[in-house]
């Protein structure tokens, strides 16, 4: 037997032994997956991958926690430098971003048009992560917004939970100003170097800084201008707690100091974790703007799962995801009691738990409201720029503490947007 | 073997030599020439992502009709024109201190000086960001001192937040010129300074007339050394201000705009290799001059 004989026999008995591991150990691999916040997406990833691992004890999870920014600069880096091996098996992606990670990297992330039924989620979440008729990842949250106000601070300044149904910003900023005479407490905590107030009231009469076909709408969009007329109003009536950055920002609430808190529903959790305050939070639909076409609901947020293409456990991934976020009922009605997370699958809104009592705001059924603003949520079109759009508008923001025209701060953006979309 | 004419020539064609340096040369075409000429390629494309078309020039004309770019652009410059010769001055004057001898404790405020730069470069942003926030340390204290009635708002209003981002990087830095000096300073024959007193030159002029001009090279390496480390300057303000060069802008550098350019808008490779090639052109710029200003002139 000549040398290449033998070398050919071992590599055929190589292959063939790999072969039988292989399918004798399929799916028995550890799937990575990065994501943000620990109270939320993190914690609610381990539920979903305890019960998966229930029933396929073989796979076992590996929930990597970092920074929201952390997760897309690491994914973009390693993204364009083509080295796969940095890569997760799943990543979660906010929806703003979806469209720009899909277009700009194609064939990064997986197909799962026939392996997943989109029909039971949410349309506007499918859509946003559909491109050229295929659809990738898997819908998960929803930031459906809700106006969280502390009834005690409201009572002192001598308004009732009715009081607080279906405000005008108008009525909202004279509710501020009474809650800081009576109680000297802020209205609102402001994150000034941010511009997501300004999206969830834009949002919520129907707008985008994108018209539906993708092109700029800065100059002349309606909705943007109330939007930003109103935060005007709010900073120079002074009504705000002033916060550089998410922690701050979120300390401004959870330390007592202001009344009242406008963002998306994964916030619940948070405001939650104040054991201290059970009781003394309520939940209302946010305000509405003084423009045509507006209502009281709105989204901030949200963001769903992604697999892989080039991951070795891609199927072992997928069929998870599947298993658990497209179908699994009780799993949605668990991560909602424990972390107030509204699902996008619509199944699971007639689960028992979206009608249940929540203690901590005073019995009130908080998940039914939810679920009935998230039916209302105007649709709107993302788009690819989204970020960069939004750092014009947030580098504007001081202007308009200081008093300038709204009109010339639009044009000042429309300016700068055009610069950064290229 | 006597060294001829020949001798260069000879060790041209020695391959021993070339040998030894061949890794040396190795990993700085990999690591060094090949990324630079990469992006200087790079830099005449544009395109979201990998999706990458030839561009010629249109980058460049992209900078000039982008306010985003001019804005880090003035600001990067501001950091540089401001900071670079407070800190200068500041390091040199401290240098001149704390190079007498008779002072008490002398090691300690020397270390104490040079600690800042020691730190980790994260971990004193955040630590001044924290200082500085709204119901900081520091705003409580100049509450409590009755030198401001309302607090400042330092990572909130644009001009503060660029005082901010001086500040750290004044502090951070100071110690770390001071010690070239103070090298330096060892170096000056003493008796240069004895004959000057003897002849009554009083202390401030000893220091300009006799300190200045003989510490002229360190003064001008280390002023190169800041002006490329304050162009390209980047962590302070990415860990100020969550990497948005917030707020309006204020803090946003060359850097900063590139590492957005890159990892957080709709990559664009082509546009931030363009930006990167402007702060080579930059850095290069000032150099020279400096070099200028301080030539021997005979």
């Amino acid at each position: 037997m000549d040398n290449r004989t033998i070398l050919s026999r071992f590599a055929a008995g190589a292959l063939a032994g790999a072969s039988l591991l292989a399918s004798t150990a399929a799916f028995a691999g550890e799937i990575t997956i990065w994501c943000w916040d620990p109270n939320f997406n993190v914690a609610i990833m381990k539920e979903a991958g305890a019960r998966y691992t229930a029933k396929h004890p073989e796979t076992t999870f590996n929930v990597v926690d970092f920074a929201k920014a952390d997760v897309e600069q690491k994914l973009q880096t390693a993204l364009s430098s083509g080295t796969t091996d940095a890569l997760p098996d799943i990543v979660l992606i906010e929806d703003y971003g979806a469209q720009k990670y899909l277009q700009s990297f194609p064939g990064a992330f997986a197909a799962l048009s026939d392996k997943i039924d989109y029909s039971g989620f949410a349309p506007y979440k499918v859509q946003l992560m559909t491109l050229d008729g295929a659809v990738y990842g898997v819908p998960f949250d929803s930031g459906v917004t809700g106006l969280y106000y502390r009834k005690d601070y409201l009572e002192q300044a001598g308004f009732k939970p009715e009081d607080m149904q279906d405000l005008t910003w108008d009525r909202f900023i004279e509710i501020g100003k009474a809650v800081e005479e009576k109680t000297g407490k802020k209205m609102l905590g402001l994150d000034v170097n941010d511009a997501g107030f300004v999206r969830i009231l834009m949002q919520s009469a129907g707008s985008w800084y994108f018209e539906k076909d993708g092109n700029l709408s800065i100059e002349g969009n309606a909705a943007l201008k109330a939007a930003l007329e109103t935060e005007q109003k709010i900073l120079q009536a002074n009504l705000h707690k002033p916060a550089a950055g998410w922690t701050e920002w979120v300390s401004t609430f959870t330390s007592g100091d202001v009344a009242t808190v406008t963002t998306g529903v994964w916030i619940t959790g948070t405001v939650k974790a104040q054991a201290d305050q059970a009781g003394k939070w309520g939940v209302a639909p946010i305000p509405k703007l003084n423009v045509e076409g507006t209502s009281n609901a709105s989204n901030l947020g949200g963001s769903s799962w992604y697999v892989i293409d080039s991951s070795a456990e891609k199927d072992e991934a997928i069929d998870f995801l599947n298993e658990i976020y497209a179908k699994d009922v009780d799993f949605y009605q668990k991560i909602l009691t424990e972390r107030g997370a509204v699902g996008s699958l619509l199944a699971a809104r007639t689960g028992p738990a979206y009608g249940e009592a929540d203690a901590f705001f005073g019995g009130e059924k908080v998940w039914q409201n939810f679920s009935d603003w998230l039916a209302k949520v105007p649709s709107v079109n993302y788009g690819i720029f989204t970020n960069e759009v939004d750092t014009a508008v947030t580098a504007h923001l001081p202007d308009l503490a200081s008093g300038a025209d709204v009109d010339e701060v639009l044009k000042a953006i429309q300016s700068q947007a055009e610069g950064q979309i290229q | 073997m006597a060294a001829g004419k020949a001798g260069g020539l000879k060790r041209y064609h020695d391959l021993n030599g070339w040998l030894f340096i061949a890794p040396s040369i190795l990993l700085i075409s990999i690591f060094l020439v090949y990324p630079i000429l990469r992006s200087l390629y790079l830099s005449f494309f544009s395109g979201k992502g990998m999706m990458m078309k030839f561009a010629g020039f249109g980058n460049v004309v992209r900078l000039s009709n982008d306010p985003v770019f001019l804005q880090a652009l003035t600001n990067t410059i501001t950091f540089f024109v401001v900071q670079v010769p407070i800190m200068i001055v500041l390091a040199l004057l401290l240098a001149a201190v704390l190079n007498n001898d008779r002072l008490k404790f002398i090691g300690f405020f020397r270390t104490a000086i040079f600690l800042p730069c020691v730190a980790s470069l994260v971990a004193y942003s955040v630590l001044f960001k924290s200082m500085f926030s709204v119901d900081g340390v520091v705003n409580q204290a100049l509450l409590a001192l009755h030198l401001t009635d309302a607090p400042i708002g330092w990572l909130t209003e644009p001009f503060w937040a660029k005082v901010l981002v001086i500040l750290a990087i004044t502090w951070r830095w100071t110690g770390y010129n001071m010690i070239f000096y103070l090298a330096a300073l060892q170096n000056i024959d003493r008796s240069i300074y004895e004959a000057a007193r003897i002849d009554g030159v009083p202390a401030w002029a000893r220091f300009v007339y006799i300190t200045v001009p003989m510490l002229k090279p360190v003064i001008l390496f280390t002023t190169i050394i800041s002006t490329i480390g304050t162009i390209q300057l980047f962590d302070e303000v990415y860990n100020l201000t969550e990497g948005r060069g917030s707020p309006a802008n204020a803090t946003l550098t060359l850097s900063l705009y590139i590492y957005n350019l890159t990892f957080r808008f709709m990559p664009s490779f082509g546009y931030a290799a363009t930006i990167s090639y402007v702060i080579v052109i930059m850095v290069a710029l000032f150099s020279f001059l400096q070099f200028y200003a301080a030539r021997d002139r005979s």
